[in-house]
């Protein structure tokens, strides 16, 4: 029983890691632009895909940044050339074009890669393995390389953000991007990059989790759901937000495997109706913004 | 236009609607091949654009008439859909000690009040729990999580939905008045669908002109206007809410006859995805916008779909075209096209056709 509870704890964890930073990148997008991609899941599917196309001829490493790169260069010429036009509109027609953008990339996807699932290799030997601590193992890779890639990469996102002049722009940007955008700051530039960022936070998750979860098309409609549920929980346009989101949401789903297996797929949304009763802006969400 | 225009339009088109299809005698671009007189496949496929025009016609009550935009109406078509079928199929579940069973009935009237009933009774705690605290993208976000809810009850509770695999072989109904078995064939369902669409479009047809449906417009335009004026302005937006599940739930409906079975995928986002497409194709901003883009949405899916496997991709890259070009739909230029006949009937200048038609910065 303790076996398996960890099991699923440790499940939940790595999850809620790669939630998170799918989460972030959205909730980064979402609180400066005002704008939802609908497209992200997508995104992070590409991640995924080209990770595990590149691994075994670049290796692992190079496979992970360059996977990330890819998809983050894609989505700075995606806002350049089809979100940008929509941003004196309401915001529910980006919506709707990132809508119709994820169904050409899961197409794409299928055309490229195949229907069915594929099977990542080239995951190196020292990750390969597991760790054991009494009677209890760990895979290497999934229990403690992820988690503590991904810790790596938000303490990195947070000093961009908290630290730095960009940083500073973008949490300006999040209150009230048309001042800003007064003060003399080049808001278009900031928004494509920050769209890039996101993006490149997505393509990253997507290429830690290629050697974990299997790879399909119907991934992207999967965690997109799933990271709307997340930003939600945590509280638009917020960093905690999205790692408490995600690791609530990551750790209870695989935790409700133990506790009744067919509403695995129904914690999330139990969860974001009891937030919403109690608060609606989300646990860290901003306020005033979407409200 | 006057609305008994507008209704006898439309009860033209659906007169016209089967031989419109691909294959069929009027249809304009023969690429499907010969040309039959009328053909069981096409009748079908005219009953599908039917179901699915009245269910975006529902949708359309919220994105187009008050502004908002729900990103999960599937839920309501499932709804309706598995009421009808397990009405008709009956259901034998255990819940802890207790075993209800029901060995299903014939009855369409029964079948529809309670795909109506279930449909307004989730619609009416979802909009008290949804509308007063959210708005915009936001409300978006949470109609499309809220619709899987429905979606995964559906696909997991096998012992009363079917699972993953639905339910199939349901009979279709007695209707009063009709010869039992009257449903039997194509031509005979498509007239039925149509008859019920056509009082249905009456019905929402009256909504939007109503003094309710102008109290919607004006939320669409301006919130907080609306509320200075006195109205409970999320009031009306529950009700508008509740009664734009009923369309699709009456869809729902009808289409479990139609295709006398019913799996989860009814209540996926790619149906709540396919019903936002065909409002906006057709167009929001107009009547009869979203039936005119469920027939669009069809008609090129059942053309693109002979020809390659990957045909969501053509649909994903035409729409696409159109959020950022033609944001107004088909309809809006045929709307365009009316006004500037109506002008040069008048001889005057009249409000410029096409500011509105533009949809440049108008709200949805």
């Amino acid at each position: 029983m303790l076996h398996q509870f960890s099991d699923q704890l440790f499940n939940g964890i790595t999850l809620g890691m790669l939630y998170i930073l799918v989460a972030l990148g959205l909730n980064i997008i979402l609180g400066l632009m005002g704008v939802i991609n609908f497209s992200h899941g997508a995104f992070f599917m590409l991640g995924a895909y080209v990770a595990y196309t590149l691994a075994p001829h670049v290796g692992f490493f190079p496979s992970l940044l360059l996977a990330a790169l890819a998809v983050g260069l894609l989505g700075i010429a995606f806002e350049a050339l089809l979100v940008r036009p929509l941003y004196k509109r309401l915001p529910e027609y980006t919506l709707l074009l990132t809508y119709g953008t994820a169904l050409v990339f899961e197409q794409l996807v299928r055309f490229v890669w195949g229907d069915d699932a594929v099977r990542y290799s080239g995951l190196p030997d020292w990750l390969s393995g597991s760790v054991t601590f009494g009677d209890f193992s760990f895979p290497v890779y999934k229990d403690v390389f992820l988690v503590l890639v991904t810790i790596a990469i938000l303490a990195v996102v947070w000093l961009l953000i908290n630290r730095t002049n960009v940083g500073v722009i973008i949490r300006a940007g999040t209150r009230d991007a048309q001042m800003v955008q007064i003060l003399g700051i080049n808001m278009p530039l900031t928004f494509t990059l920050v769209f890039g960022l996101g993006s490149f936070l997505a393509g990253l998750a997507g290429a830690l989790a290629a050697p974990v979860y299997a790879i399909i098309p119907s991934l992207a409609s999967q965690w997109i759901i799933l990271t709307f549920v997340i930003v939600i929980v945590g509280g638009i346009g917020s960093f905690w937000g999205a790692i408490a989101g995600g690791l609530i949401i990551g750790i209870l789903s695989s935790l409700m495997e133990l506790i009744y297996p067919p509403a695995v797929e129904l914690t999330g949304f139990i969860i974001m109706g009891l937030i919403l009763l109690i608060r609606p802006r989300g646990l860290f969400g901003v306020e005033g913004l979407f409200e | 236009m006057k609305a008994w225009a507008t209704l006898a339009g439309i009860a033209a088109a659906f007169v016209a609607l089967p031989l419109l299809m691909p294959g069929g005698t009027l249809d304009l671009y023969p690429l499907a091949g010969a040309r039959f007189p009328l053909h069981a496949g096409f009748v079908d496929l005219a009953t599908t654009v039917l179901v699915f025009g009245l269910f975006a016609l529902g949708f359309n009550l919220l994105f187009g008439h008050t502004g908002e935009l729900s990103f999960g109406h599937a839920m309501f078509f499932a709804l309706g859909a598995y009421a009808t079928a397990i009405y008709s199929k009956g259901f034998d579940v255990t819940l802890g000690p207790f075993h209800p069973q029901f060995a299903g009935g014939s009855n369409g009237l029964v079948a529809l009040a309670l795909a109506l009933g279930s449909a307004a009774l989730w619609a009416w705690f979802l909009a008290r729990l949804i509308v007063p605290r959210s708005s915009g993208i936001y409300y978006s976000m949470i109609t499309l999580a809220f619709a899987q809810v429905v979606y995964f009850i559906a696909f997991r509770w096998s012992e009363l939905t079917g699972g993953e695999d639905g339910l199939q072989g349901v009979a279709r109904p007695d209707l009063p008045g009709l010869p039992s078995g009257w449903l039997g064939d194509s031509l005979h369902v498509y007239i039925f669908t149509a008859t019920v669409a056509f009082f249905a479009v009456a019905l929402n047809l009256w909504i939007v002109r109503s003094n309710f449906g102008s109290v919607l417009h004006a939320i669409r335009e301006n919130k907080a206007r609306a509320r200075f004026l006195g109205y409970d302005v999320d009031k009306y937006r529950v009700n508008a809410f509740v009664l734009s599940a009923l369309f699709p739930a009456l869809a729902g409906w009808l289409w479990t006859y139609l295709q006398q079975a019913i799996n989860p995928d009814a209540g996926s986002v790619d149906y709540s995805g396919r019903v936002v497409m065909m409002s906006l194709l057709g167009g929001i901003n107009t009547f009869a916008g979203p039936i005119l883009g469920a027939f669009v949405y069809w008609d090129l899916q059942n053309r693109v779909s002979g020809l390659t496997k990957y045909w969501p991709a053509a649909i994903g890259i035409i729409f696409a075209f159109f959020v950022i070009a033609a944001p107004g739909g088909i309809g809006s230029a045929f709307e365009a096209l009316q006004r500037a006949l109506a002008r040069r009937s008048r001889g005057d200048d009249g409000p410029r056709a096409g500011q509105l038609a533009a949809g440049e910065g108008a709200a949805p």
